[in-house]
Order: C-alpha cells, then structure tokens, then sequence
C-alpha cells in the first residue's frame, strides 16, 4: 500500500508557496463549485482552472497518474456502464446494444469532476506537509481532540503498514495464504495480533505524552499559522471568485 | 459503499458535512464529559489506522474475497470514539490511496459512521442478554450491523441520487444485485468480527473495553443546603 503523498511537498512553486490556510480555503471553495456544475459548457472552464493549478503546483505529471490510477477504476464501471442505460436518444446501435446521448453526456459531465476535484485534492496534499495541512484545519477551527487523533493515527499508519507487511511475510514463509485459508480463526488471530502490537505501542506512547504534559491542556501541534501575506490572501480571493463566478453561471 | 467525488451533487455533499460536523460535535461533547478523555485517544487513533489498512485485509467468502470494514468493530471497541475514528480513516484513505473522495468524505462518513454508533448501542446491550455467548452474539451483530446499515445508507443515497434519465427496471435490478451482494459481505463481517473480538477478549480484555463509557464527572453539591445554623 503505498501510502507517500508528501515526496513533494518541499518543492518549490507558488502553490508550494501559498500559505496552507488559504490554500486550503482557496481549493475548498473550488472544490464546492466544481461539485455545483451540472452543465456541459462548464466542462473546459472547470478543466482549465485545474490544469492551470496543477501547472502551477510543477507536481510531476507521472504524480498525477499515479494518484488517479486507483480512483479510476471506480469511473471506469460508470463509463462503461451508464452510455449504454441511460437516456433515450439513441447515438448508434448494434443488436440490443444502444449508445445513447445523454447517458455519454452524464458519463463527461461525471468523469471531468471526478478528475477535477481529484486533482485539486492532489495538488493541495501534494504541495502542503501533512503536519501543516493539520495546523491549517486546526486554524480553521478542527477541535483539538480531532487534531490529535488525526497525527496519532498518521503516525501509527507506517506502523501498521509495516507490522501488516511483516505478518504477511512470515506467514507467507510458513506457507499460508489468506485467501486459501478454510478457517477465520487464523486471520482473526494475524488481526488481532496486529491490533494488540500497535496497543501496547499506543500504551507507552500516550505514558510518554504524560509526561510531557499531554491531556493538561496541552494538544500535540500548537498551529501558529496565519492566512499569509497579501499575495496568499489575494490567491485565496481569486479562488473564491472563480468558484461564485462557476456557480453563478451554473445557476444563472 | 465509498462514494466518489464528482457523482453526487453539491447539496448533497454539503448536507453530508452538515450532518458530519453534527455527529462529531455530539461525539466529542460525549467524550468530553469522561473524566480523563485524552486517555482514549491513542487507541482510538490506532484503530482510525487500523480501519484504514483494513482495506487491504481479505477474507476469503466463497468463490470471491472481500476486504474488512471495520465499522462494526471500531464501534464496538471505541464507542463514542468510533465517530472521529472512522472520519480520520476516510480522510487517509481518500487522501493516500483516493477511495472515496474529499467532497463526499461528509456523505461518506455518515454511511460509515453512523452504523458504527449503532454497532456500540448493540455491544453495550450484551450485558442485559441472559446467554451465555452473550460477547460473542453482540459482537457477530455489532459487526453484521455495521455493514448492513452502511449498504442500506449507501443505496439510499444512491437511489435520491441517480440521474432520472436511467431506465427504471435497470435501476431497480442494479440496486437489488447491489443489496443482495451486500448479504454475504454482512454475514462474513460479523462473523469474522465475533471471532476477532473474541481473541482479543482472551488475549487483552482492555482493548475491548476502551469503548465502555464510565460515568460523566458530576460536581459535588458544593452549597451547604444546611443553611446558617
């Protein structure tokens, strides 16, 4: 599972740039007018915005493969199936098997916010450290509790990735499979040995957090970020303009 | 039952961070009235991982393998906890590997996350079943009702939300095969649930027990209702 998103987060690039909390305001409000778009005229402004930020952002193409793989293959169900379901005006047609025009329309109109809000979502974890994208959510207003969980389970992440890898590897060696296994028990156990592992873990890391005075008053990241400078904010004010710009036309 | 960004529309997805941001303020107001609530938060953040690389656990369910959701378990053991945890789990997993989405993480974490509080008043009335596999009958519907639930919300949004021009009888066909595919997935989540927190009950009891919520501090009368005397 691969689960690195912050190998370019230290490049350099006015996206890079941008001050987290605006940042994240800044795509969010994009992210909420591309989710409004509902007609196709729309479809290139939206795509253009994106391609613009993702230039921007100077994230590697091959990045951006590489993120959308997975995801696509959810779109990949939709476009095969709703062109061939959907609507009534029927495009061409072989047997009983009719493309039909508004169903590949919903098919363009679906696959392009897919890619468009997928890809701001890249350029923002991309281009923004996860520690401070957590004290930009926190300036925001998150609660401290879910701050912390948040870093906590960032933290244990690596760590039950890597124990899971190990467990599947001994198992492996002692020639047993998940898949071939007629029994839950031994997959229970492999579970729960995972689960117990990474507890006792969690039990000496919350001991350890005691005594540095967690749980007094004190969260895990004091945020001491701002909006940014004027530039940042005037990124910020050129996103929400784009977004109410979208959505007026959308609903105009 | 993730949905994807893109495919529903934006009123939707604000109502989903609506009802989200509701159920998590709830959530934490409950957590907050323990009388140390920091205490859960470790093991409450490594589950939130832990139903994230659940993903990648598959479980052998004849002639197919399915990966775990956890929601049931997460609700079992973590109580109150299970709400954030499970919204944490959906922002890595929409954030590292792109199940899911950021714009539906709201809808999403209310399919998920409220089967997994319902999966916790299950858990909670083992106690009062006069059995005596009473754990693991709580367990096999704690994990059986998470994944039920959740199919059952994940259709429903599905259903107020399809385009209108979908041929009816397709419709109707597809959320059937959708609903009953979800049966065998239900049945093998429970089970595997019960046995899992059956090992974990033998092994270390404390884990399980991380989602038992002890009295909310209360103040002492501090007035002396005596009265000057």
């Amino acid at each position: 599972m691969n689960i690195e998103i912050e190998r370019y987060a230290q490049m350099q690039s006015p996206v890079h740039q941008w001050a987290p909390r605006s940042k994240l305001v800044g795509l969010g409000l994009l992210v909420v007018a591309y989710a409004t778009v509902q007609s196709l005229w729309l479809v290139p402004v939206m795509v253009g915005i994106t391609a613009l930020l993702y230039l921007g952002s100077r994230l590697p193409l091959s990045f951006l493969r590489s993120r959308l793989r997975y995801p696509s293959l959810f779109l990949l169900g939709v476009v095969m199936t709703l062109p061939w379901l959907s609507g009534t005006t029927v495009l061409w047609q072989w047997g009983p098997l009719a493309l039909r025009q508004e169903g590949l329309l919903t098919v363009v109109l679906v696959a392009s916010r897919f890619v468009s809000i997928l890809t701001l979502g890249i350029v923002l974890l991309g281009s923004t450290p996860f520690l401070q994208l957590i004290g930009a959510l926190r300036g925001l207003g998150l609660p401290d509790l879910l701050a912390d969980m948040t870093l906590l389970a960032y933290r244990y992440l690596f760590d039950i990735a890597d124990q899971l890898a190990r467990l599947k590897q001994a198992m492996r060696l002692r020639r047993f499979s998940f898949l071939q296994t007629q029994s839950w028990q031994p997959l229970a156990a492999v579970t729960g040995t995972l689960l117990i592992r990474t507890y006792e873990q969690s039990e000496r890391v919350y001991k350890a957090m005691q005594l540095r005075g967690y749980g007094s008053g004190h969260a895990l990241y004091e945020q001491t970020q701002t909006w940014g400078t004027g530039l940042d904010l005037a990124g910020l004010i050129g996103c929400g303009a784009i977004a109410a710009t979208l959505m007026a036309l959308q609903w105009g | 039952m993730h949905v994807p960004d893109g495919f529903l529309p934006a009123p939707v997805c604000i109502a989903g961070y609506g009802l989200t941001g509701l159920t998590a303020w709830y959530s934490l107001k409950r957590i907050r009235r323990q009388a140390d609530p920091a205490r859960h938060v470790p093991k409450a953040s490594l589950l939130a991982a832990a139903f994230f690389v659940a993903s990648s656990i598959h479980i052998p369910v004849p002639p197919l393998s399915v990966h775990l959701v956890l929601n049931g378990l997460l609700g079992a053991v973590l109580g109150f906890y299970a709400f954030p945890a499970i919204l944490i789990g959906l922002f890595f997993q929409a954030m590292f590997i792109g199940h899911g989405g950021l714009s539906t993480l709201g809808i999403n974490a209310c399919i998920m996350g409220f089967p997994a509080l319902a999966a916790y008043g299950v858990f909670r009335l083992r106690n009062r079943l006069p059995l005596r596999n009473r754990d693991a009958i709580a367990s096999f519907l704690a994990g059986c009702l998470g994944v039920g639930l959740g199919a059952a919300l994940f259709i429903g949004v599905i259903v107020l939300t399809l385009p209108p021009t979908l041929d009816a009888a397709t419709e109707r066909a597809a959320l059937l095969g959708l609903g009953l595919a979800h049966l065998p997935l239900m049945l093998a989540e429970g089970g595997f649930t019960a046995v899992l927190v059956a090992f974990l009950q033998r092994v270390k009891p404390e884990l399980v027990s991380a989602g038992a919520q002890p009295a909310p501090v209360r103040q002492p009368l501090t007035a002396d209702i005596r009265g000057p005397l």
